[in-house]
């Protein structure tokens, strides 16, 4: 079974996270730029964190074997930022043009902010200038009511639905993201969002067809093998293999590709591991050479 | 007109001296001497232009992080100064340093909020905890509106509670987008809603709407719901 986890943030994870996932059939990996726990204060904060997911990340996943990609955006918590919200904004089509970004995202709602809805929309406009798809994150707080705003902008943008994928789904937003002709991801945690059995209810209930699923792994309690361990719990469930490849690889890989920036023959392989590679003199291993 | 307005700009001085004072008095009355030194040396610089108020700012954790535990006598004098605070979660380090920022008060309001700002921006998250527990007794909130709600998306859950959790600021200044968030967020984080000043106060049509819909969404995620949703609801739906 080849998996794609189309939302990680590795940045937050381990090497042994990176081993881990490699072992369980990881291939590929799309890390969207998000926000770090903490606010940043500086749009030099950006340009690193940017500048670290195009470059070392893509590096160390390289290491374990894993193709990485990135999204890249301002995140709807630190849209409402108004000074560094603009600079970010002023930031992003220098990076939105680059090798392995295949979305804009997140983007979306947090608090549901005019600030953020704002940010949103000129994040729209620059996916569209930029011939590429967007990720939407929907907030935790009023989800419903968010998820539904989110459609409407990009409708009312008259943004193409089929290049949409509306993230972090349960099981009152997934069949408002299904009557659109958007893509609906769904996050495994261990706690909040969704769990790997109630996920395998909905693809009984629903099918696969414009479903993924993610880890969404970050800095907080969340685990980056979530995406085989839902495929473990859909096996028991007696979801058949097709559609279990086709949820866990064929829909990220056929969402993403329309970015026209993932080599969809290239991910079918692994890339050849070599540790003895530097990346800037610096290489993950601990001078081992 | 200008006669009410002249008084009521005098009202508030009055009380940010009278508050600053007060705690002035309760932070000398507890803690070693060698802090209480320090304390009253840093006051009188910063009373005198010389003092740096960031630094004291981040130094005054050298009170300690003893509870507060105002006497009888001091929560009286409290209520009388300004009904609504609440100190029962305020530590002497808390405090010193809402007396620090109180100090800086009666000085232009441009010099306060920037100053004020400076010090929340410096902070460490005891530091930023302390200023939002102070909210409610600065001057200019209007001003500082903008950091508080902004506090209001931290992931550092004891941030989030010197905004939310007995602190009567929310309640008073907060749009009713910004205070319906707050409220979402103490349910989500399993912060008991009895702990949010003002909250009957300000409940509204879309926050009912909003604890509504939530509770939906854990029925339907096979999860609890908050026992005490109710409290966020105009009327149970």
């Amino acid at each position: 079974m080849k998996i794609f986890d189309p939302h990680v943030h590795m940045t937050s994870r381990t090497t042994d996270d990176y081993e881990a996932m490699a072992a369980a059939g990881i291939l590929a990996v799309v890390e969207p730029a998000f926000w770090l726990g903490q606010p940043r204060t500086f749009v030099g904060s950006f340009v690193d964190y940017f500048n670290s997911l195009l470059g070392w990340e893509r590096f160390r996943a390289s290491q374990f074997g894993i193709r990485h990609f990135c999204t890249i955006g301002l995140n709807p918590k630190e849209a409402n930022n108004p000074k560094l919200a603009d600079e970010v904004l002023a930031l992003l089509p220098r990076y939105l043009d680059k090798d392995g970004v295949v979305a804009v995202g997140e983007i979306g709602f947090d608090d549901q902010t005019d600030a953020e809805e704002a940010c949103f929309a000129k994040q729209i406009e620059l996916a569209r200038a930029h011939n590429l798809p967007i990720l939407i994150h929907t907030p935790h707080r009023d989800k419903k009511r968010g998820t539904i705003r989110s459609i409407e902008l990009v409708r009312s943008m008259k943004f193409p639905e089929e290049r949409v994928l509306v993230d972090h789904n349960n099981e009152e937003t997934l069949p408002i993201v299904l009557e659109s002709a958007c893509w609906a991801g769904h996050t495994i945690y261990p706690n909040t969002k969704m769990d790997e059995h109630r996920m395998a209810a909905l693809v009984k209930k629903y099918g696969s067809d414009r479903i993924v699923v993610n880890s969404a792994a970050d800095w907080g309690i969340s685990d980056p093998l979530k995406v085989p361990k839902t495929i473990t719990v859909m096996r028991q469930l007696g979801i058949d293999e097709d559609t279990i490849q086709k949820i866990v690889w064929s829909n990220p890989v056929a969402f993403f590709a329309q970015s026209g920036r993932l080599d969809v023959a290239g991910i079918d392989a692994s890339p050849e591991i070599d540790r003895k590679q530097q990346y800037a003199t610096n290489s993950v291993l601990r001078g081992e050479r | 007109m200008f006669q009410l307005q002249l008084r009521s700009i005098h009202t508030a001085l009055m009380t940010t001296r009278a508050l600053s004072e007060f705690l002035r008095t309760a932070v000398r009355s507890r803690g070693d001497s060698a802090a209480r030194i320090w304390f009253d040396e840093a006051l009188a610089q910063i009373a005198g232009g010389t003092g740096d108020l960031v630094a004291s700012y981040t130094k005054a954790r050298r009170l300690g992080r003893a509870t507060l535990s105002l006497n009888a006598a001091e929560k009286s004098d409290a209520a009388l100064l300004l009904p609504d605070a609440q100190f029962d979660h305020w530590t002497v380090e808390d405090a010193g340093r809402a007396a620090l920022l109180l100090s800086c008060a009666t000085t232009s309001p441009e010099s306060f909020v920037r100053a004020a700002t400076d010090c929340y921006d410096h902070g460490d998250s005891a530091e930023q905890q302390s200023w939002l527990k102070s909210t409610p007794l600065l001057p200019e909130p209007e001003q500082l509106l903008a950091i508080v709600i902004d506090a209001c998306r931290t992931n550092i859950l004891p941030l989030f509670e010197a905004v939310a959790c007995e602190n009567p600021f929310p309640a008073r200044h907060f749009p009713e987008r910004n205070f319906n968030q707050m409220v979402l967020k103490a349910l989500f984080n399993k912060v008991a809603l009895s702990r949010i000043a003002g909250l009957a106060s300000r409940r509204n049509a879309d926050l009912t709407r909003m604890a509504a819909d939530y509770a939906s969404e854990r029925r339907a995620a096979g999860r609890t719901v908050p026992s005490d949703i109710g409290l966020a609801m105009t009327e149970t739906p």
